[in-house]
């Protein structure tokens, strides 16, 4: 850790890991209610468990960004953040945000108030005035690093990671637009969630990526800048129009299938160059950084991203396909390896890789860190698998054969049983991981130990 | 070039177990032989991707309905589409011998080329404007037919992308360093190419 | 000498081509409103009830047991398409009994079925919640749901 403020990272960090620890939870008692329904149904009802699970993920998500940020802005631009105060300011709103939110979800006082009910579109439940809360947030986060990044050194890679925060939280905007007509709610909902996670959070996992790289492999700072903007361009010159894939079959015009067909076929390109990106920079870099679990969780990220937001988005994304598969397990199958593989996996490379800085350590507890990646990611690989096969049955089934939903799914609860058996192998190493990034105090491999590294 | 300017000393440590300066040569790769700039190739071929890919989507559906595509492109205003190609292609060639004079350093011609470029760019899409006007009032839509959609979807796509090389000519006449010159050409025979391709299988193939 | 990819150029494509897109995305959207305004889902008013029962299907986090136009969870039933699957798409006042009934039976109960909660609505928020998926069932989604099943 080059600069004081950079501790600021480490709060944010810490509460990431513990809505970490909260999601996979929420995720593995949902799993539980797919296996034996009459679990929690009258105390807490799978909507509400679903509810912690999503929001839980997606704040700690952007916590984790903004944690990364606050790490990586001082380093890119030699410079103090602009104001340590307004950065923990903005920490304190949003936990005080986040438990409004979780006790809103729970115990639901103000039922139906605009300002102080859960609101109830999906993903965008919160409160209004948590929803307040969080562009105020944004606000102060935006105000904080610019100015940091205005008095400092401009680096490419500063730059995309602005370029992504900014437009991020221009699109929460939208969480305050919901027009009576349902199929105009779905299409303006949809400029946040698509634009955030096909577009706007693909800049920010990118710059987090090329500054891991860049940091771990010793590569040139200008050839990593340059394949950024590539990759960058390549993911919103097909990310913004890939948003048609979304408007299929709520009520907008057919020109849809087409455009989103096409252009989210190419949203295949930015997952893919990352992936190759990460892996050319480290086979070039001529140099072997101690923090092994750092590099693993980077290529992982990638490669994961690759499959999960890539080959399984490209599987239904063909609107003669999607019109089959949409809203089956299929897409419960992509979401969570896309969310895995691009977003979480993210997260944890850079925590893994600053927070033994923040903590003043030397990369330690690699092993357990490893195997936590491990377990994670074979377990999540092994959910996707499991849902896809699930949500294939389920498409012919329902959509082409015609039977009956309930029906269909009591047929599926074998596979709801072993994607619960993932899920504990997620949680097993989401812990696993909390745990070895924050107790044990011993270095377990020696510096330098050549660990073969891979990815899936 | 930035320098490295965080190498972390003490963590980084060359493969070979020698410390290794950060300023060292950096291996090339096999990209950096293309001529022009590889961001501009990214960005043709992924242009020709989509309209390759709109193309092919198109000649599929008029698989499934040769007879209703036939009949609505017999609505189609070829004469202006076959002008637009004379047009775009002329404003090309100049576009190309802006490029050349400006390497050979004659005077204001390439400024006056660039321009006469653009000033074809906007005649296209004058041309274009009449015809998609003239379909409108007889109230044609892309929901006409699926032929219409490709029509207004493709050749709009492609006007899209004619307006952006028009501000790029006026851009590079003004900012004239030859390679900008050059990616601002390199992009509008892009847009020739497509409209090249989009002409015959949109207006002419039956 | 020009180098292979300079970094500005690069970025000057980064940020205009995303205009780009962005302005065409912009264009395409305004159209769209206006479609779905005057054509997809034009076939039934847009009444104060239709509106209430989107709220009361809001209010209930209806969205994460259930699919609506094959979004939200996966975990019950589409009901977009209720209504039709009832038999009941034409007859609001049918369409309101069936629902009351249907809401007032839950939750079952029934040892490993999956449990719909028990929610407290008023006559007038269950008439709203019919009309609002008697609405949405009367959008044009381009052919979608494949069959009755959602």
């Amino acid at each position: 850790m080059k600069y004081q403020t950079q501790k600021v990272a480490y709060a944010y960090f810490l509460v990431a890991m513990g809505l970490f620890a909260i999601q996979v939870l929420g995720g593995l008692i949902a799993g539980w209610i797919y296996v034996s329904p009459n679990f929690l149904s009258e105390l807490l009802p799978f909507n509400v468990v679903r509810m912690l699970h999503t929001n839980a993920l997606v704040v700690w998500l952007l916590l984790g960004f903004f944690g990364a940020a606050y790490y990586l802005i001082p380093e890119e631009s030699e410079r103090e953040i602009y104001s340590e105060k307004l950065a923990y300011l903005q920490l304190i709103i949003l936990v005080i945000g986040t438990l409004g939110a979780v006790l809103t979800y729970v115990f639901n006082p103000f039922p139906g108030n605009y300002l102080l009910g859960m609101q109830g579109r999906e993903f965008i439940e919160q409160p209004t005035w948590v929803k307040l809360g969080i562009l105020v947030a944004a606000l102060i986060f935006l105000f904080n690093i610019t100015m940091t990044v205005l008095a400092g050194r401009k680096t490419a890679i500063s730059n995309v990671l602005l370029v992504g925060l900014w437009l991020l939280s221009l699109l929460w905007l939208f969480a305050f637009i919901n027009p009576d007509n349902l199929s105009l709610d779905k299409m303006y909902w949809w400029f946040i969630v698509h634009l955030w996670v096909e577009a706007t959070w693909e800049l920010v996992m990118a710059s987090i990526l090329a500054f891991l790289l860049l940091k771990l492999t010793g590569v040139d700072r200008e050839i990593v800048e340059k394949w950024l903007y590539v990759i960058v361009s390549t993911a919103l010159f097909s990310g913004i129009l890939g948003t048609g894939h979304h408007f299929y079959w709520i009520g907008l015009p057919g020109y849809w299938q087409w455009i989103g067909s096409i252009f989210s076929t190419l949203e295949v390109i930015p997952f893919f160059l990352m992936m190759s990106f990460a892996f050319v920079m480290v086979w070039k870099g001529r140099r072997n950084h101690p923090n092994k679990a750092a590099l693993l969780w980077s290529l992982g990220a990638s490669t994961v991203a690759f499959f999960g937001a890539g080959v399984w988005g490209f599987l239904h994304t063909l609107h003669g396909v999607n019109f089959y598969s949409h809203g089956t397990q299929i897409t419960a199958a992509h979401g969570h390896l896309a969310f895995y593989g691009a977003y979480v996996a993210t997260n944890l490379a850079i925590m893994s890789y600053a927070i033994p800085h923040l903590r003043g350590r030397d990369p330690y507890n690699q092993v357990l860190n490893m195997a936590a990646f491990w377990l994670m990611t074979g377990g999540m690989a092994f959910m996707t698998f499991v849902l896809t096969f699930a949500g294939t049955i389920q498409t012919h089934m329902q959509r082409v054969l015609g039977e009956n939903f309930m029906e269909v799914q009591e047929g599926l609860s074998l596979f709801y049983m072993m994607r619960f058996g993932s899920g504990l192998a997620v949680v097993i190493g989401a812990l696993l991981f909390i745990y070895s990034m924050m107790v044990p105090r011993r270095e377990l491999l020696t510096k330098g130990t050549d660990v073969p590294v891979a990815g899936e | 070039m930035y320098p490295l300017p965080y190498p972390e000393p003490a963590l980084l440590q060359a493969r070979d177990g020698t410390m290794s300066s950060a300023h060292s040569e950096q291996p090339r790769t096999g990209l950096e032989t293309l001529p022009g700039d590889l961001i501009m190739w990214v960005l043709i071929v992924s242009e020709l991707l989509v309209f390759g890919a709109g193309l092919l989507a198109f000649m599929a559906m008029r698989l499934t309905d040769p007879v209703g595509f036939a009949e609505a492109q017999d609505q189609l205003f070829r004469t202006g589409a076959a002008l637009n190609t004379l047009v775009l292609l002329t404003s090309g060639y100049l576009a190309a011998k802006a490029l050349h004079w400006r390497r050979a350093g004659i005077g204001l011609r390439p400024q006056l080329a660039l321009i006469a470029a653009a000033l074809l760019g906007v005649l296209f899409l004058w041309i274009k404007g009449v015809e998609y006007a003239h379909k409108a009032a007889q109230g044609i839509t892309f929901e006409t037919h699926p032929f219409f959609m490709f029509y207004y979807g493709l050749t709009g796509f492609h006007a899209a992308h004619v307006v952006v090389g028009v501000v790029l000519l006026l851009l590079v006449a003004w900012r004239d360093d030859p390679d900008n010159i050059e990616a601002a050409a390199a992009f509008w025979h892009m847009v020739d190419l497509v409209w090249v391709l989009l002409f015959p299988i949109v207006y002419l193939l039956g | 000498m020009s180098e292979i990819l300079t970094k500005s150029r690069a970025r000057n494509i980064f940020y205009g081509g995303s205009l780009f897109f962005i302005a065409i995305f912009g264009v395409l959207s305004v159209q769209s409103h206006r479609y779905v305004v005057n054509t997809s889902t034009a076939g039934m008013p847009l009444s104060e009830e239709v509106i209430l029962g989107k709220h009361v299907w809001e209010r209930n986090s209806c969205i994460n047991c259930h699919t609506l136009h094959g979004e939200g969870a996966y975990f019950a039933p589409e009901v977009g398409n209720v209504m039709t699957r009832w038999g009941v798409q034409d007859e609001p006042e049918e369409a309101y009994e069936m629902l009351d009934g249907w809401m007032a039976a839950q939750p079952t109960g029934i040892e490993g079925r999956r449990q719909m909660p028990f929610f407290d609505l008023t006559e007038e928020e269950t008439r709203g919640l019919a009309e609002f998926l008697r609405w949405a069932d009367q959008t044009d989604l381009q052919g979608w749901p494949p069959n009755d099943a959602g």
